[in-house]
């Protein structure tokens, strides 16, 4: 230990300081200047960071665009900035003054973005090259706008459909064509449905809770109508959903509630692996997005499947027109950004009919444009693509609640579906969300008259 | 070591209070800006509609009425006040019944020891993961066990009644911290007393009770305390686990204030309902201190 210097009480010694001053001054100089994907960018270019949800071949396929827009030109630089929770991050740093240029969000964030001024309107900015609403499908239009402009450009567009194991339907003696209604539905899930002596469900035919990702989608199967975009009111207690959600409860009737819950618990952190249950076969039908093909293309090649729209209620007017609730990945660019005009000639290469395409295929999703081109589907790597496409562009087909209390909203339908499958009375539970997801929407309305009073975004 | 011992012969210099506010100040200038000042913010925002995106609105006590008619603020804190009550008494019964076995004369108690604190290393997320995948109502590790002496176990994380008892049992795994103050504490008792008690006949149990419970009581008041506080913040073994799922049965207080806040948008009322917890948590405190003035023994120094 070193001696203290007589006479004096400081114990810095000027060995002790002249070292602490020369480790800051190299860790200064061996401090990085700027980020590393910073080095990256070639001399000159101002550089774009554009905060996107996706990981994986999802942003592997992104990065390609990327570097494609990267390449073009040599002005800007775009920097993928991998977020997860994007919603509550972007959410923060907005607010917080401190936004990216370019976010990546879900669409039911637009009818928020837009009436906080968060995001910017895109009809702000010069129309040149970008294609505007004729580009779009009508119900991804829909989702990119809010009161009539468009706040948001697309970044590939779902909607759901019916997966079917061929193979176990030839074993039970069933059509190989997927079930059009859902009394068939019904019955070809009970025939493919094996428990074992235990009561425990072995291979389930259809359950509705799996995966339990869209709760709020089953009205679609009986014509129902979530929201009214007349009135600007909540329909949850629409007779077409309660039916649907009436339905939904004859599984756990069926099949055992707790046989059926079990089976789908078992499968809460598998999806999309090859474990799922329609990938590894435990399911014989399944609900579930365009991805899925692409994720059997890898898990599970030689799986013998087919995809329809989802089935239909006996009665419904067009039976053979498909229904579906359409959703999409969307872009905005933030108010308060650095260069709105540099996000806007990003976000604008963004929606580029063959951008979208490639992101499309590379995702296994339809696209989101209105035209196609003619190689569109030939190319592509999802056998079931049609499908998916025919749904999202299907007149019969709607976009999510143009709403900013969706996400609560969706939270609400959820408890009703959970209500329903515990054999509550289905009719008080909607009619409850009814009132209670109202409530939420007079409330905001009220609140946004205020600000609008005060001098804020009306 | 050579000298004199330091600063021993010499009278300490008194350095003033402006050296003391200099100390002080690192610790000053993170207590306003990361506590006092978004505190302060905080309780003006539980008085307005505030969503992150826009001004806030000032709404009175609009978000406190709402909290009063909303079903699921009375199912969080039903839920948490379960979750706390659970796992603060199981909790702390476990920890203290192997910290007294532990220093006991048991061979391998050092290994045991290590084994029981490993778990407060694993980090949270990773251990929620595991967990969920023990959980697993067919290939689970759990249920598994459970079949090999004939029980058929439940969906853990599927029914609404087994997941809360799910995240509990979850919960013990944690004791490692409290074990190791009460056994830290079980090794301060002075021997003469549990010498007098075997003296005058009383058994093993009874020097339990009457002698080592008694002394360890600071302890026991302080891992309850901390207990409790920790427990009423529960969020991310049942965000990983469950999402508030199934049901709603695991929907706990500071779930319920991060998807107000970050999911919804709705800052204010998530305002609203943390400083209700504040103020809960603060009562409940106290009520524990004034109770523990009767049943916390303090040795004399």
């Amino acid at each position: 230990m070193g001696r203290v210097p007589a006479g004096t009480s400081n114990p810095v010694t000027r060995r002790v300081a002249i070292g602490t001053l020369g480790a800051g001054a190299l860790a200064w100089a061996a401090w990085p200047r700027q980020p590393r994907e910073h080095a990256r960018a070639p001399r000159g270019r101002k550089i774009l960071h554009y905060w996107e949800k996706w990981t994986g071949v999802e942003a592997v396929s992104l990065q390609r665009v990327i570097d494609v827009f990267n390449q073009a030109q040599n002005r800007l630089w775009v920097v993928l900035v991998p977020i997860s929770d994007i919603s509550s991050k972007a959410m923060v740093a907005i607010g917080g003054g401190d936004p990216p240029d370019v976010c990546g969000l879900f669409s039911y964030s637009v009818p928020l973005y837009a009436e906080a001024g968060a995001a910017m309107p895109l009809d702000e900015f010069p129309r040149e090259d970008w294609c505007g609403e004729e580009g779009y499908l009508p119900n991804v239009w829909k989702l990119l706008t809010h009161e009539g402009r468009p706040w948001a450009g697309v970044n590939t567009c779902y909607t759901l459909g019916l997966y079917v194991n061929r193979a176990h339907l030839r074993e039970a003696g069933l059509s190989e064509s997927p079930p059009r209604t859902i009394g068939e539905l019904d019955a070809a899930a009970d025939a493919l449905t094996r428990t074992d002596a235990r009561g425990r469900i072995d291979r389930a035919g259809f359950l509705p809770n799996l995966p339990l990702w869209w709760p709020y989608s089953w009205g679609v199967l009986f014509d129902g109508r979530l929201y009214d975009r007349a009135t600007g009111r909540a329909t949850a207690d629409d007779p077409c959903n309660i039916r649907a959600l009436e339905w939904v409860a004859t599984y756990p009737k069926r099949f055992g509630r707790e046989a059926a819950g079990a089976f789908a618990q078992t499968f809460s952190r598998s999806t999309h692996s090859p474990q799922d249950p329609f990938i590894s076969g435990r399911a014989s039908m399944i609900v579930q997005g365009p991805w899925l093909a692409n994720f059997i293309r890898a898990h599970n090649p030689g799986l013998d499947y087919a995809a329809a729209p989802v089935p239909l209620a006996d009665g419904l007017p067009e039976p053979d027109v498909p229904r579906g609730l359409v959703e999409a990945d969307v872009l905005i660019i933030p108010r308060n950004c650095r260069d709105p005009e540099a996000s806007w000639e990003f976000l604008r290469f963004m929606q580029r009919r063959e951008v979208q395409e490639q992101l499309a295929q590379a995702h296994c999703k339809s696209s989101p444009m209105r035209d196609v081109s003619p190689g569109f589907f030939a190319a592509h790597p999802g056998r079931v693509v049609g499908v998916f496409d025919a749904v999202a562009r299907s007149p019969r087909s709607d976009a999510l609640p143009p709403t900013r209390v969706w996400p609560q909203y969706a939270d609400l339908l959820g408890g009703a579906f959970e209500a329903a499958w515990r054999g509550a009375d289905v009719a008080a539970a909607l009619r409850d969300v009814q009132s209670r997801a109202q409530r939420l929407i007079d409330e905001s309305a009220a609140l946004r008259a205020r600000r609008a009073a005060r001098g804020g975004v009306p | 070591m050579n000298g004199r011992p330091r600063n021993l012969a010499r009278p300490a210099r008194s350095a003033g209070p402006s050296a003391a506010w200099l100390y002080l100040a690192p610790w000053l200038a993170g207590f306003v800006l990361f506590l006092l000042v978004p505190g302060a913010m905080s309780a003006y925002y539980a008085f307005t509609d505030y969503s992150l995106l826009e001004p806030p609105v000032w709404i009175g006590a609009a978000n406190f009425a709402e909290l009063w008619r909303d079903p699921l603020f009375w199912k969080a804190v039903r839920n948490t006040a379960y979750y706390a009550a659970a796992s603060v008494a199981l909790g702390s019964v476990l920890a203290l019944a192997v910290a007294v076995l532990l220093e006991s004369h048991v061979r391998g108690r050092g290994v045991a020891r290590a084994v029981i604190f490993l778990p407060t290393l694993v980090p949270l997320v990773a251990a929620a993961l595991a967990w969920s995948l023990m959980y697993n109502p067919e290939a689970g590790l759990v249920n598994r066990a459970l079949a090999l002496v004939g029980v058929r176990g439940p969906n853990w994380l599927g029914e609404a009644r087994w997941a809360m008892p799910a995240l509990i049992l979850m919960g013990l795994w944690n004791i490692g911290t409290a074990m190791v103050v009460y056994s830290a504490a079980l090794r301060d008792v002075p021997r003469a007393l549990y010498e007098a008690a075997e003296i005058d006949g009383v058994s093993r149990l009874g020097r339990l009770w009457h002698v080592s419970i008694p002394c360890v009581s600071p302890a026991i008041l302080f891992n309850v305390m901390i207990s409790i506080i920790w427990s009423l913040q529960v969020f991310g073994a049942p965000q990983i686990m469950t999402e508030g799922g199934p049901d709603h049965a695991t929907y706990v207080y500071q779930l319920s204030i991060y998807e107000n806040a970050f999911r919804y948008g709705r800052m204010g009322y998530a305002s609203a309902m943390a400083w209700l917890q504040l103020l809960a948590t603060l009562g409940i405190a106290g009520l524990t201190l004034a109770l523990s003035r009767r049943l916390v023994h303090y040795r004399a120094a």
